[in-house]
């Protein structure tokens, strides 16, 4: 490997049962951050009917053990002044705490038993899925949420990226029925050679490992990947609309089919830095819409970390219905040059002077850093990936930029979606 | 400029500095008619072309650092914050300070800001944000005819009024010298602080005169203000002016006993407890003793948005509108029983020590640490208030915590806002006061069915000309 960007040493152990555990010494007041991350997310959602799940089990996670049930869980948290949580990505689901260093043993301790141990009734089960629910009705106002909703819906056929982590409304109400799939699905994916612990701050990498590996150690393994169908080439560029119940202005959402996360894959890597230049806040583009004419509320774009094939995405805000498609066309008219001739090298130096710069300046908490490898060690089992990916980025040329540019960001592999509000 | 201009947060192994220059000016400055622009002023800084770069070429020299600047502005402070890695301090601190000094004040740029600020008040926070929509309606009719009473956006009538010159004359009187404290923290070097206190001796002069803070309404019984709107679920939220600030010992007082009722976005919190875990109505329950905008994207509070008369809160996430009145009663009936009963000892003591750790996650980055030093200047706090409130903990006995909440806490005056669908069949269901029975479509265990019966049947006694209904396009309107 190249030397890192990464500033910190670290250390990477793999238990016998296949759990891996990566951790961190870092300075920081006594605080230690706790991530454990399962490479599940609502990309493993494949049964019917059963989108949302993965979310809908980070929160059963919280439902405790018969040696911790959900209340005495809470209440040894909030006893260690701890700050937990949990989310739910498409490619995975990540379970976080904060605590003083003094509280580490504790913490394995009652971690290692919920994920080995987990155990709740019917009704607490049935209870949950109402907040659920609610979670999803209190998103579900905004407009992005809508059209996020439409455009997977439509950019995918087979793969499990048609439906959003949240989940179809549809099966969101129906989760209470599902009691004995929530069994099935804590079986199959809450395993360790399914699971990364990311554990970083204040530790002694030697008395933590121990700890680890007695609490962990008795884990069984028995991890079953599910059959994600792969998305088959696109064929046809597709094209939707989607009506918003309240007011909003429209926005327009183009995406591209592109290519999973692989620092190895130079294509990859240059789109990454090509959506950057084409449509980030010093590009032509963003100057033209936003600052000059401004015609848009906004523009921004994104080339996603994913497992498999995501979208690349170019959002804009538009202040009037009429100048939508001149925003699309704009769009197009950039991409055409991106394609047609290398981007100035001056501009790529800057942009990968600030790829460096962005990841060291967010370094400075154990939380801040294991958050931001989270999704690193879900897709690839481990974080030395992330010094690939910024050598890879520093030795992108311009004609790789270019390359990138004709490669996704071509109609055949486009989907685009206008999102438009009911109310005046 | 001199030290009690000043707050200094030194931390040498921190690879970046972090810059937080706090105006003494807030959205309770903006003139009648021109509410919103003090924010818009403060986005005509860091948003927009000085007398030496283009806006764009702002951004382009920016952009290789990987830094850059904005403001915030609160109902009391505005604060121009930036960070950067030492290693482009050099390239970065001369933007930095220009924005600050020599700020264009275009009209493009102007018109580009109060676009974005009509948007959010006419479309996002009216239509898509329900959450937010009833905390502002809830601080409007609290502070109703006060400086306190519109959110920081403004309102659509005058954020469209605001000119170029509006913006000059506001900078020119409330981005003055004597009105600045220079907020520095991380790896900076000694060179750096001399520098800014000479450069921001160049801004103009003058002392603003402080607006008084504000009188909160005087409540009597139960006020609540229901906005009409087509929504799948009842966003609530309700409070009370308190007369309490940081670094008294009653307010970490006070603040265990709403810790215990409502720790924000954290399970510990009572309300979520009952409302949320054990009955599955929404996503989540909290309180508060002090203002704490942005709670759907925060997990814990914000620095710089400190005032001098705070409210008592409660928000209840949303629920389904068929248990939106039994919701409120479960709230209410929760904090009746606080200010009646107090907090028990084992409460008590879990909180505490809860608390004692649990503030050491506030403020984990020396931005935030800053952002807290800056704070303890405006409540006048000396020392740190994290290290006070983890100090008191141990000092503190639950007979404090309850003579704190008999003393600063009241039961039955208070303004509720709801956002709701069908607001008139809210407003005649709370007049009649008759049963709101709570049905579930999946089982629930008896002790929760008994209580249930209680919660349904609690009295909420709301005279007809304590109930107002309003329209959402209406809001934030003139």
């Amino acid at each position: 490997m190249a030397e890192s960007i990464f500033p910190y040493v670290y250390q990477k152990e793999v238990l016998p049962n296949g759990l891996t555990v990566i951790m961190i010494p870092m300075e920081s007041p006594g605080l230690v951050a706790y991530y454990s991350v399962v490479r599940t997310g609502s990309r493993d959602e494949v049964e019917p009917g059963k989108s949302g799940f993965a979310h809908f089990f980070e929160h059963m996670m919280f439902r405790g053990t018969t040696r911790y049930p959900g209340p005495v869980y809470d209440s040894v948290i909030t006893s260690i002044g701890a700050s937990a949580n949990a989310y739910t990505t498409d490619d995975y689901t990540a379970y976080h705490l904060n605590f003083a260093k003094e509280d580490l043993e504790k913490v394995i301790e009652m971690e290692s038993d919920r994920f080995q141990n987990l155990f709740y009734e019917k009704q607490a089960f049935q209870t949950e899925a109402g907040a659920v629910y609610g979670e999803y009705r209190k998103s579900i106002t905004s407009p992005f949420s809508l059209l996020n909703e439409k455009v997977q819906d439509l950019a995918y056929d087979v793969h499990t990226y048609k439906h959003t982590t949240i989940g179809f409304e549809a099966d969101i109400k129906a989760m209470p029925e599902a009691f004995e799939y929530s069994k099935s699905f804590f079986r199959r994916f809450y395993r360790p050679e399914n699971v990364v612990l990311l554990i970083a701050g204040d530790i002694d990498p030697r008395t933590t490992m121990a700890l680890i590996a007695l609490a962990y150690g008795p884990w069984e393994k028995g991890y079953e990947a599910p059959e994600v169908s792969p998305e088959p080439p696109q064929k046809a560029e597709r094209t939707g609309s989607v009506s918003y119940s309240g007011k909003t202005l429209p926005i327009l959402n183009i995406g591209y089919k592109g290519d999973a996360f692989d620092p190895g894959n130079r294509d990859y890597v240059a789109a990454v830095l090509l959506g950057e230049l084409a449509f980030g806040e010093t590009s032509d583009l963003f100057k033209k819409l936003y600052i000059k004419e401004q015609k848009v509320e906004f523009i921004r774009v994104g080339v996603p970390v994913n497992r498999d094939v995501p979208l690349f995405e170019i959002a804009a805000m538009v202040k009037k219905e009429e100048d939508l498609d001149g925003v699309r066309d704009e769009v197009y008219r950039t991409i055409d040059e991106f394609q047609s001739k290398p981007v100035a090298l001056k501009r790529l130096n800057d942009l990968q002077r600030r790829q460096k710069y962005g990841f060291l300046m967010n370094l400075d908490t154990p939380d801040k850093v294991t958050g931001g490898l989270a999704r690193f060690a879900a897709l690839t089992g481990d974080i030395a990936v992330i010094g690939d990916l910024y050598t890879a980025f520093d030795r992108v040329s311009p004609q790789e930029v270019m390359n990138a540019a004709r490669k996704y960001f071509v109609p055949v592999r486009r989907t685009v979606v206008v999102l438009k509000g009911a109310r005046q | 400029m001199s030290d009690e201009h000043v707050v200094q947060l030194p931390v040498k192994v921190d690879p970046t500095i972090s810059f937080r220059i706090w105006f003494k000016v807030g959205s309770q400055n903006d003139p009648k008619g021109k509410e919103g622009l003090a924010e818009i002023t403060a986005s005509m800084l860091t948003d927009a072309a000085t007398k030496n770069n283009s806006y764009e070429q702002i951004l382009d020299k920016l952009f290789p650092l990987a830094a850059g600047y904005s403001a915030t502005t609160s109902t009391e402070m505005t604060v121009v914050t930036g960070r950067v890695h030492k290693d482009n301090v050099k390239e970065y601190y001369p933007l930095f300070i220009d924005a600050i000094l020599h700020p264009a004040f275009e009209r493009e740029d102007l018109d580009r800001i109060k676009s974005q600020a009509i948007n959010y008040l006419e479309n996002t926070l009216r239509y898509s944000n329900d959450e937010e929509l009833g905390k502002a309606v809830l601080y409007a009719a609290l502070f109703a005819g006060t400086p306190y009473s519109h959110i920081t956006t403004g309102i659509v009538g005058s954020v469209k009024n605001i000119t170029v010159k509006d913006v000059e004359g506001f900078y020119r009187e409330f981005f003055t010298r004597e009105n600045v404290v220079i907020g520095i923290g991380g790896g900076y070097e000694a060179d750096l602080l001399r520098r800014i206190q000479e450069d921001l001796a160049a801004l103009p002069p003058g002392n603003p005169v402080l607006v008084p803070a504000p009188v909160a309404k005087t409540l009597t019984g139960f006020h609540v203000a229901i906005v009409e709107k087509d929504s799948p679920a009842t966003a609530i939220s309700m409070g009370f002016p308190i007369d309490l600030l940081r670094g008294t010992k009653d307010w970490y007082a006070l603040a265990i006993a709403n810790s215990w009722l409502g720790e924000h976005r954290n399970s510990s919190s009572h309300l979520y407890q009952v409302i949320r875990e054990e009955r599955g109505l929404n996503y989540g329950d909290y309180s508060y003793i002090e203002h704490f905008p942005c709670g759907g994207m925060l997990s814990k509070p914000p620095q710089n948005v400190s005032r001098r008369q705070q409210i008592f809160e409660i928000w209840i996430r949303p629920v389904p509108n068929e248990a939106r009145h039994f919701a409120l009663r479960a709230a209410l009936r929760e904090l009746k029983r606080l200010v009646a009963e107090g907090m028990s000892e084992s409460e008590f003591r879990q909180t505490r020590n809860f608390l004692k750790k649990y503030v050491l996650h506030y403020a984990p980055t020396t931005m935030e640490r800053l952002g807290y030093a800056l704070d303890d200047r405006f409540y006048g706090i000396t020392g740190s208030h994290l290290e006070i409130f983890r100090a008191t903990m141990d000092q503190l006995t639950l007979a404090d915590v309850n003579a704190a909440i008999r003393k600063h806490m009241q039961y039955g005056k208070m303004q509720i806002a709801m956002i709701t669908k069908d607001a008139n069949s809210m407003k005649r269901a709370l007049l009649s006061d008759g049963p709101s029975p709570m049905t579930y479509k999946t089982p629930r265990p008896s002790h929760i069915l008994e209580e249930d019966k209680v919660i349904s049947v609690f009295p909420v006694k709301v005279d007809p000309e304590s109930v107002k209904v309003l329209e959402v396009k209406d809001l934030f309107e003139r």
